[in-house]
Formats: structure tokens, C-alpha cells, sequence
């Protein structure tokens, strides 16, 4: 439910429906202040013969979140001015960026990053399997983070260019909740952006990690943030001046 | 040289020396951890934190021992004048009653020099040994603890400290994200609701050691010792 914070800050603001408190903290949701943040919905992480598949987990835990997202990004695609950025999880061909131990690790459980996979070489650029899944690719316009490790920040320009465009709130979605989501939640929060995690569009190889994940998000009174869902961000994303 | 840990023996190489290997000490403060500090300040338990008090000092213990070896304190805390404190992060705290920056039972919640933020007596750095000050839950956003770790060296991490779930997790995702080959010592290390705690170091462990190893102080002090006693 869209409320009007009259109280807060100026006649307009609007706050969402959100846990543990209404997002964001000080009513100020505006399209000019805001972005949309998709995470690694990339064949690798949701899709068959990708490299979550090839480690044995169940696909549906991350393909669960495909729907709610589409829904989403169709949303936020109509607002005046709001900035919508998708990142991606992989390494340069070469593997001139892939840390020893993270490649070491990835051998031992069978799925070796840069290894042939079904899709491709495992979590390379350019492959297939690496790529965002063609239901949520990137429109003209929006901005795609290339980066190496879970964290969206480590090694990217990300937050030169949240800075550049004035950025203050991040709505996160994508995959995975308790890995990439949560490490760039943590980023995030530590450089003052107050941000809001959705669960209907995030999802865990885990179950458990995925509920603990956004559990730890409300502690301390939101110590990262707060949690809500697709229904109430694409309600507030309605309200806010359309394209024409 | 490798540690027992799970789920796979430490360092994943088990190129493990004095001069490779650093001991993250994280916010060991009154304020997390003592009566009258933040954490208590908010209702939390705050056995829950000072529970790796005693572990964490034979470790510090048997790392002092071991000649070369650094040892990194770090902690929590704001400027004076709150210049480097995050508007939300205010505005949260003082939402469940524990502003910081206001004025508690040893002195002002958080603050760079005051009482409460400084750490505990047990395990107060010794000279020679490295503090940061961090505005954040993360220990290298905002510090100097990279460029410290780079030029030293530094490639494998030990883990500890509070709070598991936030500060210790936070950093611990840092480090991996650069590179660093990290050991979270459960013993040594406490959060605010048990549970977190233990979710933190399952999620650690998933995926072949998807942030790494989990420990604890046991076996670390054997290997802390069996490199003094190769150093004579």
C-alpha cells in the first residue's frame, strides 16, 4: 500500500509497505532517485545446463523469481526516469580476474569456472550460458555492471555511477538472495543507500538461506535495509509520473 | 601447513605461513559486547557476544606467539561530529532507541573516542599491532585495511570476532570478493540472535566453501603453535 508520509518530509512523499519499517526511511521515492537493480539473472544461475544446474542444485529455486521480475521490470520500464540496472556475474576469458581459491573451489564441486560446460564455458563473458536469460534482457538503455565477484560494488563502477546520477534508493532483486543479492546489499548499506530487497523476485539454491537471508535484512530495526514485494514496488512505481 | 575446517582443510592450498596470514580481530567493543554498549543498549543479550571473549584471548595468545605474524583489530565507530554517518543509518538507530551519536552509559553510542566504542580491556591491542576504524559493517569500505593486506602480503584471513551475522559477515564477503582465502572461527565469533549466527556459518560452507572455511580456535592455536615452534 502506497502512504502518503505528510509527516516526514514534504507533501508527496511516498513510502511502501515493507518490513521492518515503510520504505524508504524518509518518504523520498521519486524516479530521479531510485533504481531498479536485477542480479545475475543469468543462464548460469537460473537456467538448464547452466552453472547452478551442473552443481546439482534445484533450478526452481532461482527460476522462481523470472515471473515476479518480468512483471517488475514492465512496471518500471513505464516510469519517467528511473534508472534500471542489471549486473553479471563472470570472468574475462583469459581469467585474468578469477581468484585462485574461487576457481579451486569451483573444481573441486565439479562445475570449474572457464571449464566447457552445456552452455558454454562456465560463468565466462561472452558465452551463452553467462548471459542474461531472454525474458529479462536489458532494453536499450539500461545499464548492464559486468562484475567478478558476489558484490556489485568489488571492481565495477557501479557506485560511480549510482553517485553520478544522484542515486539514494536501490530496489534489489535477482539471485542469489544469501550470496550476490545479500553481499551487494551489504555494499550498498555501508555507502549510505537506503535499500529494499524484494522477496517474490530473489531466490536461494537453498530454501533455509533464502528465508535467513531476508530475516537478517530486518534485525537491528533494518540494519540493511527492509523487505517487501513485486505487488507494492510496482504499486508505487505506478504512481509516480509515467512515460508518455 | 593445513587447519581442520569444514568443508575442506584450510587454506585451500595449504600454503599457510607467519608472514601470509593475518588474524582479523573485528569490533571487539564495549559497545557490542559489554553492559551499558549499543548492542545492550538495544535489549539484545549480550552474552550471545561476549561468549568469544574467552576463546579469542588464547587465541591472541598463541598468535602473539608466533613471530611475524599480524594481528588486525578493527572497529565500529563514528566522527565526533557524525560527518561520516550515513543519514538512514541515524535514522534506524535512533528509531529503536539507540541514536548514535547520543549519550549512553559510557559515553556516546559509537563515537570515535568515547568509552563505550573502544575495545574491551581482555583483548586490547598490543603495540605493533594493527587497528582500523571503520564507518561501516564492512572492514575495507571506507579504511585502509586493503592497501594494509596488499602490501603485506596478506593472502589467507582468520575470522573473529562480532557480530557474526553483520560485521564479521560483511567483511568476511569483502575479503572473499578480492581474493583472500578466509577461516571463520565459530567459537570466536557471536551475533545477536543465536540462530544468525549459525545461518551465517551454514551459508559460509554451501557450495564447496562458498565464503571459504569454518573453524574454530582449537586446531587454529595448534597450527599458531606448531609455527612458533618452527621459528625456535
Amino acid at each position: 500500500m502506497i502512504r502518503l508520509t505528510r509527516e516526514r518530509k514534504g507533501p508527496t512523499m511516498a513510502t511502501i509497505s515493507s518490513r521492518p519499517y515503510a520504505w524508504p526511511y524518509n518518504g523520498d521515492l521519486r524516479a530521479e532517485n531510485t533504481a531498479l537493480l536485477v542480479i545475475d539473472m543469468q543462464t548460469d544461475f537460473c537456467g538448464k545446463g547452466g552453472y547452478v544446474d551442473c552443481m546439482g542444485y534445484d533450478i526452481a529455486l532461482t527460476a522462481r523469481a523470472i515471473e515476479p521480475i518480468k512483471k517488475l521490470l514492465q512496471a518500471a520500464r513505464q516510469v519517467q526516469g528511473l534508472t534500471i540496472i542489471h549486473t553479471r556475474e563472470g570472468h574475462r576469458p583469459d581469467l585474468s580476474d578469477l581468484p585462485a581459491n574461487k576457481r579451486w573451489r569451483s573444481a573441486q564441486i565439479g562445475a570449474e569456472i572457464g571449464a566447457p560446460g552445456p552452455m558454454g564455458r562456465i560463468l565466462v563473458r561472452g558465452e551463452k550460458g553467462w548471459d542474461i536469460i531472454p525474458e529479462l534482457y536489458p532494453e536499450p538503455g539500461e545499464i548492464i555492471i559486468d562484475k567478478p565477484g558476489k558484490g556489485s560494488f568489488c571492481a565495477t563502477d557501479l557506485e560511480m555511477i549510482l553517485r553520478q546520477k544522484g542515486i539514494e534508493n536501490l530496489i534489489l532483486t535477482g539471485i542469489t538472495t544469501d550470496v550476490c543479492v545479500h553481499t551487494t546489499m551489504r555494499e550498498a548499506n555501508d555507502r549510505g543507500f537506503e535499500c529494499v530487497v524484494l522477496e517474490d523476485c530473489t531466490g536461494a539454491t537453498d530454501w533455509g538461506n533464502h528465508e535467513a537471508a531476508l530475516k537478517m535484512v530486518t534485525m537491528q530495526g533494518g540494519v540493511f535495509g527492509a523487505v517487501s514485494d513485486s505487488e507494492q514496488i510496482i504499486r508505487a512505481l505506478a504512481a509516480l509520473p509515467q512515460k508518455p | 601447513m593445513f587447519i581442520e575446517a569444514s568443508p575442506y582443510p584450510w587454506p585451500y592450498d595449504g600454503n599457510l605461513s607467519a608472514e601470509n596470514t593475518a588474524l582479523l580481530v573485528i569490533d571487539m567493543q564495549a559497545d557490542f559486547v559489554s553492559k551499558g554498549g549499543w548492542v545492550d543498549q538495544q535489549g539484545y543479550d549480550i552474552a550471545l557476544t561476549a561468549r568469544a571473549i574467552k576463546p579469542l584471548q588464547r587465541l591472541l595468545e598463541a598468535a602473539r606467539a608466533v613471530k611475524g605474524f599480524t594481528i588486525i583489530h578493527t572497529r565500529e565507530g563514528h566522527r565526533p561530529d557524525l560527518s561520516d554517518l550515513p543519514e538512514n543509518k541515524l535514522w534506524r538507530s535512533q528509531r529503536i532507541g539507540a541514536a548514535i551519536g547520543s549519550q549512553g552509559p559510557l559515553g556516546r553510542l559509537l563515537i570515535r573516542g568515547e568509552k563505550g566504542w573502544d575495545i574491551i580491556p581482555e583483548l586490547y591491542p598490543e603495540p605493533g599491532e594493527i587497528i582500523v576504524d571503520k564507518p561501516g559493517k564492512g572492514a575495507f569500505y571506507a579504511t585502509d585495511l586493503e592497501a594494509i593486506l596488499r602490501k603485506r602480503n596478506i593472502r589467507n584471513l582468520l575470522f573473529t570476532g562480532v557480530t557474526t551475522d553483520c560485521c564479521v559477515s560483511t567483511t568476511l564477503r569483502d575479503a572473499n570478493d578480492r581474493g583472500y582465502e578466509c577461516l571463520t572461527l565459530e567459537d570466536c565469533t557471536g551475533a545477536t540472535i543465536f540462530a544468525n549466527h549459525e545461518s551465517t556459518l551454514s551459508t559460509i560452507q554451501t557450495t564447496g566453501g562458498l565464503f571459504g572455511c569454518v573453524s574454530s580456535s582449537g586446531p587454529v592455536i595448534e597450527a599458531l603453535r606448531q609455527l612458533a615452534q618452527r621459528q625456535g
